[in-house]
């Protein structure tokens, strides 16, 4: 019975540690994100333009490469776009 | 004459202990579960198998010199393999919700209870004759409650390798069943005002963010818990490779062919260990049913922590997202979103629970480091 009670004591210490341990390091934790994350979000946040930029290079060389894919692309968005205007012009 | 009993008693029939064929329909209802009920079948159909193999008489599959023998001892025995799965969950992972709503990381937390209650419920069943669970054994049976398969077999295999069978059966079973466990919980711990409670939108997340945060977690836990090093450690590698952009090739193959290739490894090498001496007795049966207790009572703290936080924070929280608290990504954030829509169709709670979740996988990678510095 003492080892059973011991044991029990020893699962109590281990409960009480992990608990304040895994509350105290998730703390630190949003304290981290809170202070370090933040102003880092701040200082650098992510560029706007630029990957329109990239996409309009990639773009650009995918029509060199493909010169008869792009104006395809193109037909079906202005279709689309048309297609959609009239909608939506109807709907009012 | 003589050759003729000699081919006799070199077939299974001849050979076959009452114990092998049990485990071999044990296998064989795993491979039922995964293949009928799609029951985490990645997993369990490996595992099945596994144990079909390691219980066939005179082929030896996990003696020395057998396949099975050699894949534990190379990948499990040494915490290898569920360190690989763990590099893969991080590169899977992503953190943006958890880092636009940080306070979620104490739901991750609380729901870390499940783990610690059932170390009392396993030194507890002691007192049932039959059952000898060590402090080392309540450990590793505890962390079944942290829902989180790779982190539950890597501490099974340093703390408590004979129970690694059971162990990795309960919480890969219990992971399947969290659409199950978790709901009657979560509905009588709420109210339908508080299931209702829709949240505010989360803030966008910047890449540079995203990147320094692995590095800062593995910062902190270098310097307050090195005994959680190697989980953390893999799963920020994983996460990092992710994040950063410039290193697709390797973050698709952590997420993909590296994790299916160990998976396999893994099912067949903790089949390996439902053997009929480990797995047929009293413990497994206190094994499955402490995992099943330390999945509710994580659920519930997980809860409760989240409808004290709403009571107190400025942005309400609703305390469905608590339960997402106990890892099992991403089941039990769905959980939480489904329950959320159930009482109004116009709460989208999966995003918001995506944080605690994630938390919860951190959290219960901690609560396995402080397990393996005290009792390890």
């Amino acid at each position: 019975m003492d080892n059973m009670q011991q044991q029990f004591l020893e699962a109590g210490t281990l409960m009480l540690a992990g608990m304040v341990f895994v509350f105290v390091f998730l703390s630190m934790l949003i304290i981290f994100i809170n202070t370090v994350l933040a102003k880092l979000a701040i200082r650098f946040p992510d560029p706007i333009v630029k990957p329109s930029s990239r996409a309009n290079k990639k773009s650009k060389s995918n029509s060199k490469n493909h010169g008869d894919i792009s104006p395809g692309v193109v037909a079906a968005i202005s279709g689309a776009v048309k297609r959609y205007r009239a909608q939506h012009g109807q709907d009012k | 004459m003589d050759s003729l009993t000699k081919l006799w008693l070199s077939t299974g029939l001849a050979n076959f202990e009452l114990g092998q064929v049990v485990m071999m329909l044990v296998g064989c209802g795993l491979l039922y579960l995964a293949i009928a009920r799609n029951f985490e079948p990645l997993l369990l159909l490996p595992m099945g198998f596994g144990a079909i193999l390691t219980n066939i008489p005179v082929a030896g599959f996990s003696e020395v010199g057998g396949l099975l023998h050699y894949i534990y001892y190379a990948g499990i025995d040494t915490g290898i393999f569920p360190l690989i799965i763990f590099m893969g969950v991080g590169a899977m992972t992503d953190f943006g919700a958890l880092i636009a709503n940080p306070k979620t990381l104490l739901l991750g937390a609380a729901a870390q209870f499940g783990i610690f209650a059932t170390l009392f419920g396993a030194i507890a069943l002691n007192y049932v004759p039959g059952i000898e669970f060590t402090l080392k054994d309540a450990s590793a049976i505890a962390i079944i409650g942290g829902a989180d398969g790779p982190t539950a077999i890597f501490l099974a295999s340093k703390l408590a390798p004979d129970l690694l069978g059971a162990i990795a059966v309960a919480a890969y079973s219990y992971m399947a069943l969290v659409p199950i466990i978790q709901p009657p919980i979560m509905r009588a711990l709420t109210t339908e005002a508080e299931r209702k409670i829709e949240m505010a939108q989360l803030r966008h997340v910047t890449k540079i963010e995203k990147i320094i945060f692995p590095l800062g977690v593995l910062m902190m836990t270098i310097f307050f818990l090195p005994a959680a090093t190697p989980l953390v450690g893999m799963f920020c590698l994983g996460n990092l490779m992710r994040e950063v952009g410039v290193v697709d090739r390797l973050s698709s193959t952590a997420q993909n062919e590296l994790i299916n290739i160990t998976t396999i490894f893994l099912g067949l090498g903790v089949g390996s260990k439902l053997s009929a001496e480990d797995f047929l007795n009293v413990e497994t049966i206190g094994i499955l049913l402490l995992g099943a207790v330390a999945f509710s009572i994580g659920t519930a703290s997980g809860v409760i922590m989240a409808k004290i936080m709403n009571k107190f924070s400025k942005d309400p929280i609703n305390p469905l997202i608590g339960a997402a608290g106990v890892s099992a990504v991403p089941m039990a954030a769905r959980v939480a979103n489904k329950l959320g829509l159930e009482a109004n169709p116009h709460n989208f709670l999966l995003m918001h629970a995506m944080g605690p979740n994630v938390a919860g996988v951190l959290g219960s990678a901690v609560a396995a480091g402080v397990l393996l510095a005290l009792v390890g």
